[in-house]
């Protein structure tokens, strides 16, 4: 019997124009399943559903609801927890769940009989993420730190001549992508640019956290720092690594970049707290906040001390500044899952199947449970 | 029917420190996808393993002398052959191994006069560019390992284990596919129980600066970094290799505890057309027998008479990096060439490989010699 996909829009914040590419959804036909796009899926990044269909019979347009009644779901962010209802029973979710920080979705999945597959929980034998885009998470959000520090010195000179200088902590694959595009002051055109000007560009110190727990040691590398970017992964999530009374030791100038994102969450136990303190949470819609910007008193709570501030780059979701070159991303990572998802079905991923299968299976909720 | 594909399996000819086998259960694979494998006599010995390890897991392998091995359908093996062992293969047989088309122009010509097919291992890669047989990771923990092992040793007082003295200062030239990876065994020493023994301890950790060309090329900046420098590291893949991007005089001005440390291997050759140098400018070149050296080691008076040698540091370099751990490094090859041999092996040989097909076809497609274009 063929498989049918449903693709609902993402129903997020105005700047989230992410949609799976037209390629993609015919990669998915030729493949043997029939796709139901909801009716206006890609608009807002300017494709039409004939864009999409390409006079193809097995693609076909469809309201919100029905895109959701479909045996495979497919959405980049998750639904909101009330939509799941609108799911079939034993359909197949497939979208970034985060299993491990979201007990209460899993919970509810559980609850509905629905089959999810975690995009973020897909691993191959060494727990390497096969659909990820960490580099896009760093780039873009050093791409937007660089562009604010280049109004405030055109061409990224400094006063004083010398290369600019970018503090990162952490070491993990954002904090090493990071290093990659710091060096290269956060877009390649602009960086070639500035080489062939002879600008003295810039170079990157990071520091791990044997180093980031002492303010003494500290000190000397905030008080040198344009750029601060947060690339932790923290082992306490309920403390920063730069409390907020730190940040005063940074330049005037000096731009935060947050590319760990970890929300302000007071009412668990124990809290979670951002890794800089003090600073607002950005979406797609805004994410470059001045210091004096009202969005910081709405996004941050009011007992986190946030007097300190510096003019901060943050984001939810980074990879969708660039949605587009995004989709195509995550379209390349997909393509040999879904081929051997539609060959094996759900219920017939094994554990110790091929290469693609085993990733798979890692990823399903009664894997996760 | 469907003919078995044999498989010839030799050993690394290079080093005597190069121990590099494919294991005992990958060899199994092999197998168990249908092909028939001929192991070289002593294969897997230098890492220990014997003849009866293998036939445990795979009762139909054969071992042989070395050039049998090479009169196979397929020959497989991580370094790339002696020329005349290149010569020994059938032509239309398919060698598999780490080529590096790009820069070895005139291996590209030998293996197409010899009418061999090959796939490069180095070129094995997916649609984003991302190589599925690899192991930078390996290259810069190896790599890190053995300059902090130098460093502790020379480490002026108040020593590299006390808690009284400054962050160990690195500085990191190039921030690409190795370098990355760099940054984590840097700040950790290149060895995860050192340095949590040593944080618990309260000993200040590593600081890594990390550097690109456009930077580097600026001699005060550089003189500034490099004179607070205890462990440098070359991790660039340098547009023009005929220029050092550390002369050697600018070597002058790091600490004479300083460790230089070479993870790019580029080679020097002075006569080549185009001129080759390594990035640090008069370090020698190691390998897996050798590859600390302190500044009085007889291995400087080796380094070519073109490159100068004046300024000297303790120097870490070897060609192979992730050899200096090779059992755990040909797992991971193992782990990622296991799919590639499969799909050549289930379709019955490379020539039904199709490149614009499945996943891994596409990959193995964009390795392969036969569609290779050194102007693309």
């Amino acid at each position: 019997m063929t498989t049918t996909i449903g693709f609902p829009r993402l129903m997020k914040e105005a700047g989230e124009r992410r949609v799976f590419l037209p390629d993609f959804i015919q990669f998915l036909t030729q493949e043997g399943a029939e796709v139901y796009l909801e009716e206006g899926y890609g608009s807002r990044s300017g494709f039409t559903f004939d864009e999409y269909r390409r006079a193809n019979p097995a693609i076909h347009m469809c309201s919100r609801d029905e895109a959701f009644q479909k045996d495979i779901v497919i959405v980049l962010r998750s639904p909101r927890f009330e939509e799941f209802e609108t799911l079939k029973r034993s359909c197949c979710l497939i979208s970034m769940l985060h299993y491990p920080t979201r007990p209460r979705r899993i919970q509810r999945l559980k609850e509905l009989g629905i089959n999810a597959i975690s995009l973020d929980s897909i691993i191959d034998d060494k727990n390497m993420r096969l659909v990820e885009n960490m580099k896009a998470v760093a780039w873009n959000g050093i791409e937007v730190a660089f562009s604010l520090l280049e109004k405030r010195w055109p061409n990224l000179s400094k006063p004083d001549g010398s290369p600019i200088q970018v503090l990162i902590l952490g070491t993990g694959m954002v904090g090493k992508h990071a290093v990659d595009a710091a060096t290269k002051l956060g877009n390649i055109e602009r960086n070639n640019d500035h080489i062939k000007a002879g600008g003295p560009g810039s170079f990157s110190v990071v520091l791990g956290r044997n180093m980031t727990s002492s303010k003494m040691a500290m000190e000397k590398f905030l008080r040198q720092a344009d750029i601060l970017v947060d690339a932790t992964q923290r082992r306490d999530s309920s403390k920063p690594v730069i409390p907020n009374d730190w940040i005063a030791l940074l330049p005037e100038h000096a731009i935060i970049t947050d590319l760990s994102v970890d929300p302000y969450t007071l009412e668990t136990t124990p809290p979670v707290v951002r890794g800089i303190e003090g600073i607002p949470q950005g979406n797609l819609s805004q994410y470059f906040f001045e210091p004096e910007d009202p969005a910081w008193n709405a996004t941050v709570p009011a007992s986190i001390p946030s007097e300190n501030r510096r003019t901060t780059v943050t984001c939810y979701s980074w990879p969708g500044i660039h949605p587009e070159a995004s989709m195509l991303h995550y379209a390349q990572q997909l393509e040999p899952l879904m081929s051997t998802l539609l060959k094996n079905g759900y219920t017939g991923l094994a554990r110790d199947g091929d290469y693609f299968e085993r990733a798979l299976y890692r990823a399903t909720l009664q894997a996760w449970c | 029917m469907n003919q078995t594909l044999t498989i010839g399996l030799p050993r690394i000819h290079a080093e005597a420190g190069e121990k590099r086998d494919f294991l005992p259960e990958f060899v199994a694979g092999l197998e168990k996808n249908g092909a028939q494998v001929i192991l070289e006599y002593g294969y897997g010995s230098g890492m220990g393993f014997s003849e009866s390890d293998y036939l445990s897991l795979a009762p139909s392998v054969v071992f042989a002398p070395c050039p049998e091995t090479f009169r196979q359908d397929y020959v497989l093996v991580t370094r790339c052959p002696r020329d005349e062992d290149l010569c020994i293969m059938r032509p239309n047989a398919c060698l598999i191994s780490m080529l590096h088309f790009p820069t070895r122009p005139q291996r590209v010509n030998l293996l197409r006069s010899l009418e061999i097919e090959a796939i490069s291992l180095d070129s094995i890669k997916d649609d984003n560019g991302r190589r599925l047989v690899e192991n930078l990771q390996a290259v810069a923990w190896n790599g890190i390992e053995a300059a902090f092992e130098t460093l502790r040793s020379v480490f002026p007082s108040p020593g590299f284990e006390s808690p009284d003295r400054r962050p160990i200062r690195i500085t990191l030239l190039g921030a690409g596919a190795v370098g990355i990876h760099v940054l984590r065994a840097a700040i950790c020493y290149g060895n995860y129980a050192l340095w949590h023994e040593l944080a618990s301890r309260g000993v200040p950790g590593a600081l890594v600066t990390a550097l690109e060309y456009d930077t580097t090329r600026i001699k005060w900046i550089m003189m500034s970094i490099l004179s607070e420098t205890d462990v440098l590291v070359d991790a660039t893949q340098r547009l023009d290799p005929g220029l050092p991007v550390i002369p050697n005089e600018w070597i002058a001005v790091m600490p004479q505890h300083a460790v230089l440390l070479d993870l790019s291997v580029d080679p020097y050759a002075c006569d080549g057309d185009p001129v080759y140098v390594k990035g640090i400018e008069g370090i020698p070149q190691g390998n897996l027998d050798q590859y600390m050296f302190a500044p009085d080691d007889p291995a400087y008076e080796a380094v070519p008479s073109c490159v100068p040698t004046t300024h000297r540091r303790y120097a870490v370099s070897c060609y192979s990096w992730p050899g200096v751990h090779p059992k755990e490094c040909m797992e991971i090859y193992g782990s990622q060439i296991r799919p590639i041999m499969r799909n050549i092996i289930e379709r019955g040989g490379i020539q039904n490989i199709k490149p614009n097909g499945r996943y891994f076809e596409r990959a193995i497609g964009r390795a392969m010699l036969s569609r290779w274009n050194a102007d693309v």
